[in-house]
């Protein structure tokens, strides 16, 4: 227990020390709605059907943090730790990974959470975004979206072979998955076919989940983009524990 | 004294390439054990297999009674570990990797009196990324050591720190045997080995070719040493011969070489030369070491690019 706060502890004043998390990890999407509030504003508008640009689009927001964590963050940091040998000296203490895991994912998951919370706070408060549907139930499932895609980082540095790889994939897939998801831009204005193959993106699917509540659509329509998000959340927590490796 | 460690024909191999094998020996507790050898003679697997970071594949282990590769958490409470190539998480400071650590034991040593012991007090809000190579050597000794370890194993301590450092930590590792730890260090610095350990191991491609203390393996291989020095006058060529040990003499000019056997004949050397009354500069004196050890064991040179 001692063991797992010291690890907390430290985990957090770490990320909090490197510019770059902080940055992504904090203080990205409470930027980002600023920053969308102050160019699109929160007027009515007819291609939201009588809503604002924010109204409509600030909680597929939420899916630009979980992914860029997921696929750059989490599997770029335990990566280099495993290069560098850091993780290979805690394996010659008593530790037990499982310990060292579960602070690390405490840790990003509140860091992760309190940023969408402020982004979505910022939105709300300062631009009037309103949701129609029950708050609730949309933070309920941005931290289903957090703790999906850190398995997702967890698994990806279990089997990639070193940090170059990581930072590799990580930048090749985060781009195409943001686009694809209907976050940055709306999934309408893209082709039939790029609107179908962007339905096999889990991150897709977690876009479509939060405007669905946000919208204020009962849970009973949303049971497809739940389902990829566990079992997503099951492949990943079954790959990153059997194959997650001091060195 | 009692056995910390025991190894009997411990076998590791890499593929076809025989790391460790048959390797066999006992370290009593108390005392600080050398494995010695060139790089990539197989030392570090082997401490890694002593220290159950690596299974062999055959042959038995015992670290304080208890096999390592069985009993994991067993060794890794009672026994501290420095690894060659070794690292900390980025962004933490000395004082955090050390509580840290404290905290993965049910009962840690005060790391704040260990720090002040290595001389890293003033260092403790630092960033461990921000310290000289010989700090942050300190900092992973001092890891080793957060658990009060009964045997604690060193991976080439001392390799790229500056001699000043290098003493220190020398002295360190003596405190902690005088004070009942027992020390199992691998080393590929001769001198490090001379001064430092008890008794060592040589070891060759993944085998055991000496066994002893540092005195009684040099004696064994019955090499000359050589005394040399420059005179002012004629140097007495012949009386030197006659000297009792000495077996040969060179003389160049005023320089003379004296080889010898044995520890007396510098002593009848300097008797010659002052029945002659001879004046004597720049004396020199070499005796056989660990390098000529292991030369005339293995018929090649401890390190690379030197040639016999």
């Amino acid at each position: 227990m001692n063991a797992f706060r010291q690890l907390v502890g430290i985990q957090a004043r770490r990320t909090m020390r490197e510019p770059a998390a902080v940055f992504f990890m904090l203080a990205f999407a409470p930027m980002f709605a600023v920053a969308m509030g102050l160019i699109f504003g929160n007027e009515p508008v007819a291609q939201f059907g009588g809503r604002g640009y924010l109204d409509a689009n600030l909680v597929s927001f939420t899916a630009i943090i979980v992914v860029i964590l997921g696929l750059i963050i989490v599997p770029v940091d335990i990566l280099s730790q495993r290069d560098s040998g850091a993780l290979r000296r805690f394996r010659a203490t008593p530790l037990r990974p499982g310990t060292y895991v579960a602070a690390d994912v405490l840790v990003r998951f509140v860091i992760s959470l309190t940023s969408i919370v402020v982004m979505l706070a910022i939105g709300i408060l300062a631009f009037g975004a309103r949701p129609e549907g029950n708050l609730g139930s949309v933070l309920l499932v941005a931290a289903l979206g957090v703790v999906v895609f850190l398995a997702v980082g967890y698994a990806l540095a279990a089997v990639l072979p070193s940090q170059g790889v990581g930072q590799a994939l990580g930048n090749i897939l985060v781009f195409p998955l943001i686009f694809l998801s209907g976050a940055a831009v709306p999934l309408d204005v893209l082709p039939d076919d790029v609107r179908r193959v962007a339905q096999v993106s889990p991150l897709t699917q977690l876009v479509e989940l939060l405007r669905g509540l946000w919208d204020g659509q009962p849970w009973s329509e949303q049971w497809v983009p739940v389902v990829v998000l566990l079992g997503l959340l099951a492949v990943a927590g079954v790959v990153a524990s059997r194959f997650f490796r001091w060195e | 004294m009692s056995t910390a460690i025991r190894c009997e024909g411990v076998v590791k191999h890499y593929g076809p390439v025989r790391a460790v094998d048959g390797v066999s020996f006992e370290v009593q507790r108390g005392e600080i054990f050398g494995v010695i050898g060139p790089n990539g003679a197989g030392k570090t697997t082997l401490l890694e297999c002593l220290e159950g970071l690596r299974s062999r594949d055959g042959g038995v282990v015992e670290v304080l009674g208890v096999d390592p590769e069985r009993e994991v958490r067993e060794v890794r409470r009672r026994t501290g570990v420095q690894l060659q190539s070794s690292a900390l998480p980025s962004r933490i400071t000395v004082g955090e990797a050390l509580a840290l650590f404290a905290s993965f034991y049910e009962r840690p040593a005060d790391w704040r009196a260990l720090l002040t012991r290595l001389g890293l007090e003033e260092k403790r809000d630092t960033l461990v990324e921000k310290l000289s190579g010989g700090q942050r050597q300190r900092v992973f000794v001092a890891l080793a050591l957060v658990n009060d370890p009964e045997v604690v194993f060193l991976d080439e301590l001392t390799t790229g720190l500056d001699p000043q450092s290098r003493h220190a930590i020398w002295d360190l590792v003596r405190d902690l045997r005088d004070q009942g730890t027992t020390v199992l260090l691998t080393t590929h610095f001769m001198e490090e080995a001379e001064r430092l350990c008890d008794r060592v191991a040589i070891v060759d491609h993944g085998t055991v070719v000496a066994l002893g203390t540092v005195d009684d393996l040099v004696a064994s291989i019955d090499a000359e040493s050589r005394l040399t020095f420059s005179v002012d006058g004629r140097p007495p060529v012949e009386q030197l011969q006659a000297v009792t040990g000495v077996t040969r003499v060179e003389a160049t000019g005023d320089r003379v070489v004296v080889h010898g056997n044995g520890s007396r004949f510098p002593q009848g050397v300097l008797g010659v030369l002052a029945d002659q009354d001879l004046r004597m500069r720049d004396l020199r004196s070499d005796q056989p070491n660990l390098e000529d050890v292991f030369l005339t064991l293995t018929g090649h040179a401890m390190r690379e690019g030197v040639v016999s």
